[in-house]
C-alpha cells in the first residue's frame, strides 16, 4: 500500500502538465511580487525607440523660450507702467540705432571705438552703446557719418553704477584695464564676489538696470574709500557690432 | 624727382598717418599697442629742419593727432620739447644709415610721448592715482616705445631720406 502511494507522487512529477502548470503558476507569483517589473521593462525597451527625441526636447525648450518672453514682455510692460507712475527713465528697447565698428582701439592710452552711425542718424553725444554682454561705453562726440564711443575702461571714464543685492550706488571708473574700479561712497560696501554691478534703476544720465559686469575683488578697507573691481560682461576687443539707445542723448 | 618726393611726403602726412591712426592695423600691433605714429613722423623731419620750423611742425602734428584721441590729455607739450631736442641734435653731416639710431631716438621719443600722456591723465583725473593705472600705464609704455623702435627704422629713415632728396 505504501508503495503504491510512493509511486503515484513521482509519478506526478514526472508528467509534463505538471511542471507547465507548476511553472505558469511561479511565473504569476513573480509577476505579482515584482509588481509587473518584467512587464514594465519589456515596454519601455519596445517603446524605446519611438521615444521623445532630440526633435521633441526642441520643441519642448521653444515652448518654455515662447512663455518665457511672453512673461518677459508682461514684465516690461508693468515695468514701464510703474516707470511711469514714478517718472523714472524708461529703457525703451524702439529707439536703438544698431551700428558697426570701423575702428577699435581698446588697449591705448585712449580706449574708444568708432562706430559707423553719427548725428545723421541721430547719434547724440552721451547716448549709452550697448553690446553683447551690456554696457560698453558712451558716445563721446559724433561726425555726420561717425561717432567716436568712450569706453568703460577708458582711464579716467566715470559712470554711476548700481549693485542690486546690497542696494548700493558707487562710481565705475576706467583704469585702463579690462576691470573698472568700482568705488563706493558707503564706508560698509556689504558687496561680495559675484555680485551683478548694473546702471542704477533711478539713474537720470543712463537707461535703467543695464548690466556692467560682475565684481571680482573687493577691498573694504580702503581709503579714503572702499572699492571694487569689476570684471565687465561685454569685451570691447570683441565686439563687431553695438546698439545706441536713443532715449538718453 | 624732387616734386615727386614732395608729393610722397604730403602724401604720407596726410593720408597715409591719418589712415595707420584710425585702421590700426593688427600686423603693425604689439600686445594690441600701436606704434607712436607721431614720433615716426616728427623725426625725420625734426633732424633735416631748423628749430623754429620743426617747432610749429610739431604743434600742428599734435594738434592734428589730437583730433584722433578724446580731448583730456595733448600730443602737443611732448612733441614740442621732442622737437626742439631733435632739431638741436640735427644731422650736422651725420652719416644718416645710422638705421639703429633712429629707431633708439624713436625709441626714447615713443617713451617720452606715453611719460607725458601719463603725467597728464594723472594731473587731470584724481581717480587714477593709484596702482592698477600705473600698471597698465607701464604696460602701454614700454609696448608702444618697442613697437615704435621696430617701426621707426622703416617709415622715419625712408621719410628722412624722402626730406633730404627734397
Amino acid at each position: 500500500m505504501i508503495k503504491a502511494r510512493r509511486n503515484i507522487g513521482f509519478h506526478l512529477l514526472l508528467k509534463s502538465r505538471f511542471w507547465v502548470i507548476f511553472l505558469f503558476i511561479a511565473l504569476l507569483f513573480a509577476i505579482r511580487w515584482t509588481k509587473g517589473a518584467g512587464y514594465l521593462d519589456f515596454y519601455s525597451i519596445l517603446l524605446k525607440p519611438i521615444l521623445p527625441g532630440t526633435a521633441q526636447r526642441e520643441w519642448i525648450k521653444e515652448g518654455e523660450n515662447i512663455e518665457r518672453s511672453m512673461r518677459l514682455k508682461l514684465l516690461e510692460e508693468d515695468n514701464i507702467r510703474l516707470r511711469k507712475a514714478l517718472s523714472l527713465k524708461q529703457l525703451n528697447s524702439d529707439q536703438r540705432i544698431s551700428a558697426a565698428v570701423i575702428s577699435r582701439s581698446s588697449r591705448n592710452w585712449w580706449q574708444l571705438l568708432e562706430i559707423n552711425k553719427g548725428a545723421k542718424d541721430g547719434v547724440l553725444k552721451g547716448q549709452t552703446v550697448i553690446g553683447p554682454g551690456g554696457l560698453i561705453g558712451l558716445v563721446d562726440s559724433t561726425t555726420p557719418l561717425t561717432s567716436r564711443v568712450r569706453l568703460l575702461t577708458d582711464p579716467g571714464h566715470q559712470v554711476g553704477a548700481w549693485i542690486d543685492r546690497t542696494k548700493q550706488h558707487g562710481i565705475l571708473t576706467g583704469m585702463g584695464t579690462n576691470r573698472p574700479k568700482l568705488i563706493f561712497f558707503n564706508k560698509k560696501p556689504l558687496v561680495k564676489i559675484g555680485d551683478v554691478v548694473t546702471t542704477s534703476p533711478a539713474s537720470t544720465l543712463l537707461p535703467p538696470n543695464l548690466t556692467i559686469g560682475i565684481i571680482q575683488f573687493v577691498d573694504a578697507q580702503a581709503l579714503p574709500s572702499p572699492y571694487a573691481i569689476v570684471q565687465l560682461t561685454a569685451s570691447p576687443e570683441a565686439i563687431d557690432w553695438v546698439q545706441i539707445l536713443k532715449n538718453n542723448g | 624727382m624732387a616734386k615727386n618726393k614732395k608729393k610722397l611726403l604730403i602724401f604720407f602726412t596726410l593720408v597715409c598717418l591719418p589712415a595707420f591712426l584710425i585702421i590700426s592695423p593688427d600686423w603693425l600691433k604689439i600686445n594690441g599697442i600701436t606704434p607712436c605714429w607721431p614720433v615716426i613722423v616728427l623725426l625725420p623731419f625734426s633732424l633735416k629742419n631748423c628749430r623754429w620750423r620743426s617747432i610749429i611742425a610739431s604743434i600742428l602734428l599734435g594738434f592734428f593727432i589730437d583730433s584722433f584721441t578724446i580731448t583730456n590729455a595733448s600730443y602737443i607739450p611732448s612733441l614740442f620739447l621732442l622737437s626742439l631736442v631733435w632739431s638741436q641734435y640735427g644731422l650736422h653731416n651725420k652719416k644718416i644709415e645710422l638705421f639703429l639710431n633712429i629707431g633708439l631716438m624713436a625709441i626714447f621719443g615713443a617713451a617720452f610721448v606715453g611719460l607725458s600722456i601719463w603725467a597728464q591723465k594723472i594731473f587731470i583725473y584724481s581717480s587714477l592715482r593709484n596702482n592698477w593705472f600705473h600698471s597698465w600705464s607701464i604696460y602701454i609704455l614700454i609696448s608702444e616705445a618697442i613697437i615704435t623702435g621696430l617701426v621707426a627704422p622703416f617709415f622715419s629713415s625712408w621719410l628722412l631720406l624722402a626730406y633730404e632728396k627734397n
